[in-house]
């Protein structure tokens, strides 16, 4: 008897995901989604953010000053990595001109009494004027004067102890009674690419899985089957392996894009990938089934082909933030911190970055890890609810549209006048 | 019929489609108003603050203490502390702390006796902004210590204060930041994710509007109703939706510089040029991905991955400088990059006509792309020999 019931679970199970992995190869659409975008899109970003550092940031300099001081901090904001000093100004005018025809983006200036200041001993001010139109140029602007400023104050100040009648190795014990060492191992040059590409990779894997998958359920509506309707000879006591067949369809096929986006795509483009191959592989595993129960439970909600793109594409680029990695988990309000534990993206991106970009060990992604196992869990209740609800609708359908052509009467829309204007006929 | 009473039947029929098809309004003006709602709520609070900084004080002293409690009180940092560097290193790979500031053993020792000390900080940059803002926090109460200590022993040494500020500090930098004084993210971003946003949505929302008629095959008695005139058909729509997705444009630029307040050193009401000309442009956008691709899946597939790689084209997050040569020329197809490059003259620069005209004519430009395939898509009206799917 039990015998029998597992050769028979298995044989429907095997039916349907056949089944779903045929629906997926017929469909031009999801094909696209799923190949084209799943294997392109990657690369496509990857170029765009190459080289994720924005160097030689072109600052105008007007020298009222026009010391040897000055003329030597020019000389040396130049010499960095952020700052290309590209135009000499002999007023604010003209600076300012050129700032707005973004020639440059930033403007230093040295007002007249700046050498005589220094030459007295006192504290000489500069000022720095950087365009706000990308934090990025503001960034460049601030780390390169700033870095210069340290520098040239380190000097000055050998000059000044010096004058105060201290030798040179106590001055400089003076100036520096605490020096410091800065790290940014996996970072280094706080390249943009590292960080939002590991992320952007991720979401990818469940933005394309969900709208390919949301894209048939769509189709199937359209065409007046269901994704839901259970096998008739099961008389609704199969959902565990209609809910276990699809999915298994969609596992299979993201377990290879999933490994060519999360191993082929970074090396590629030279993207750090520090972590252990199978702590990473493992955390793509609870990903990806995490994405397809996920995408199960939403795709439900989808009537109709297209409407997913309509409803849901806004969601991508918000993705993005939910996952922390740039503007910080700290700085969450409540309610969009709650929000963002919806979605696998948020604990596979930060798990992605911690296990393969830091390259911590698997501990590092222990929190992301166990959350995700909780929505796992949580999803998969919720697909089976969702067929529960797929089926009760359809043994309704015409209840449903009684009740629905009743309260637009009540509105006081003519659904036939509207269909006659809409279709003719 | 004239020509204006057949777009106003036209526009007519557009209205009760979207009536009927909840689908349109709640694409649209749901759609964007969750954006604005996400956006100007969770970017809320303009530069993030508090961000936690793990501390490993292996000092315990008065002096390692103070530079805690200091580091603690401003106002970007938060400290946790951490027993050993293991673990805190542990949180930090994890991304729970974006740094760790190390203190040696013997710190308060070395530095009296003027022995240079180190203070060891690691920052993880691949949380960007708390990694980086840490970073920034650490430096500068790194340089603030080595003052606090100067100043202790020039006072000692009778200097008065003037003085001893010409020792501690010869050169001050005071930073202007033009266009955003309060480097508030809120501004920097929310002004250009939104425009984003509706651009996505005018052209997800009007490749619809335009292929949903070939979808469900009722393409031919629109060109009925329009008098057989494609430019009536297009115009009976553009008419219903570019005063919708204006009207959103308009209420977006008055939420954000007139409610919410955010920079403008220009006028507010120039923003309405470029919004209008942003949804018309996409619209034009829209029409041209649908006369080319008749087929309303791939159409708006196609138009989905157009209009996600707009926000990275526009150039306002990473520049258009740091990406390779060949990439930088295709910025120009998107509307989002000149409707940006408008913001920029206009709220920051407040340059005013003289800086803006040029993106007007770049924007006005897109108007003319869709006349390539008029009468392809006509013809897919007619004929509906294109897959229905």
């Amino acid at each position: 008897m039990a015998n029998t019931f597992i050769k028979t679970w298995l044989r429907d199970w095997w039916g349907i995901f056949c089944h779903e992995l045929k629906q997926i190869f017929s469909d031009g659409g999801v094909l696209l989604i799923f190949f084209v975008a799943g294997l392109a899109y990657p690369l496509l970003y990857n170029v765009i953010y190459l080289n994720g550092i924005l160097s030689e940031t072109p600052v105008a300099v007007v020298d009222d000053a026009a010391c040897s001081d000055s003329r030597r901090f020019i000389r040396e904001i130049d010499a960095t990595r952020e700052i290309e000093v590209a135009a000499k100004c002999v007023n604010m005018e003209e600076a300012k001109r050129l700032m707005q025809e973004r020639k440059v983006n930033g403007i230093v200036y040295f007002p007249r009494e700046f050498g005589k200041r220094l030459a007295n001993g006192e504290t000489a001010t500069l000022s720095l004027y950087t365009d706000m139109s990308s934090f990025l140029y503001y960034k460049n602007a601030m780390i390169g004067t700033n870095f210069v400023m340290l520098h040239e104050v380190g000097q000055i100040q050998m000059e000044r102890y010096s004058m105060a009648g201290m030798t040179e190795q106590a001055a400089s014990q003076v100036i520096k009674p605490l020096g410091y060492e800065d790290n940014n191992p996996y970072n280094r040059a706080f390249d943009y690419s590292f960080f939002l590409i590991s992320a952007i990779l991720m979401i990818i894997i469940q933005q394309t899985l969900f709208y390919g998958m949301s894209l048939l359920v769509g189709t199937q509506r359209e065409k007046n089957h269901s994704f839901a309707s259970l096998p008739d000879k099961l008389q609704g006591n199969g959902v565990g392996r209609v809910v276990l067949g699809r999915g298994a369809a969609y596992w299979i096929l993201y377990l290879g894009i999933g490994m060519y986006i999360a191993f082929i795509v970074p090396a590629i483009f030279g993207i750090p990938q520090r972590g252990d191959f199978w702590n990473v592989l493992a955390l793509l595993v609870f990903f990806i089934t995490d994405c397809v129960f996920f995408s199960m439970t939403w795709s439900t909600f989808i009537t109709r082909r297209e409407s997913v793109f309509l409803l849901f594409l806004a969601m991508s680029p918000i993705l993005v933030f939910l996952t922390g990695c740039s503007w910080p988990t700290v700085a969450f309000p409540g309610f969009w911190k709650a929000f963002s534990y919806l979605f696998p993206s948020t604990f596979g991106v930060q798990g992605f970055i911690n296990l393969s970009t830091a390259g911590g060990d698997i501990s590092a992604a222990g929190k992301q890890m166990t959350f995700m196992v909780l929505q796992t869990i949580i999803y998969f209740f919720l697909s089976f609810v969702c067929i529960y609800a797929e089926n009760w609708v359809i043994r309704h359908k015409e209840q449903i549209h009684d009740r629905r052509d009743e309260l637009t009467r009540r509105i006081g829309i003519d659904r036939a006048e509207d269909a006659r204007i809409i279709k003719g006929n | 019929m004239t020509n204006w009473q057949r777009i106003r039947a036209v526009a007519g029929r557009e209205l009760r489609i979207i009536r009927n098809r909840p689908l349109y309004l709640v694409g649209s003006v749901g759609v964007i108003a969750f954006c604005a709602i996400f956006f100007l709520t969770f970017l809320g609070g303009g530069l993030p603050h508090d961000i936690p900084i793990g501390i490993v004080d292996e000092d315990n002293s008065s002096t390692s203490r103070n530079f805690c409690q200091q580091l603690d009180a401003t106002q970007l940092g938060k400290v946790v502390h951490y027993d050993s560097f293991a673990s805190a290193r542990e949180d930090m790979t994890s991304g729970k702390i974006s740094s760790v500031c190390l203190i040696p053993e013997g710190l308060n020792e070395d530095v009296q006796a003027f022995r240079q000390p180190k203070i060891t900080f690691y920052v993880n940059g691949l949380y960007f902004v708390s990694g980086a803002l840490a970073w920034k926090d650490l430096l500068t109460m790194v340089n603030m210590a080595n003052g606090a200590v100067q100043r202790e022993m020039l006072r000692a040494k009778g200097y008065n204060e003037s003085q001893i500020m010409g020792m501690i500090r010869p050169i001050d930098i005071d930073t202007h930041q033009i266009g955003n004084v309060t480097t508030s993210y809120n501004y920097y971003l929310s002004g250009l994710l939104l425009p984003g946003m509706l651009e996505m949505i005018v052209i997800l929302v009007l490749i619809y509007s335009l292929s949903a008629e070939l979808k469900f095959g009722t393409s031919r008695h629109l060109m009925d109703t329009s008098g057989h005139s494609i430019v009536n058909a297009i115009s009976g729509k553009l008419l219903v939706w570019t005063v919708v997705f204006s009207v959103i444009g308009f209420i977006l630029v008055m939420l954000l510089y007139h409610q919410m307040h955010f920079p403008m050193s220009g006028k507010i009401f120039n923003m309405f040029i470029p919004m209008l000309l942003l949804v018309l442009a996409s619209e034009a956008i829209a029409i041209f991905i649908t006369e080319m691709v008749p087929v309303p899946r791939l159409a708006l597939s196609i138009g989905a991955l157009y209009s996600v790689l707009g926000f990275s084209m526009a150039g306002f997050t990473l520049p258009l400088e740091a990406m390779p040569p060949y990439v930088q020329g295709l910025a120009a197809v998107f509307p989002l990059r000149h409707y940006y490059l408008f913001y920029v003259q206009e709220a920051i620069f407040g340059a005013g006509f003289a800086g803006w005209w040029k993106e007007v004519i770049y924007l006005m430009l897109f108007q003319f792309i869709p006349l390539a395939g008029l009468i392809r898509l006509k013809n897919a009206y007619i004929h509906q020999n294109y897959p229905k799917e």
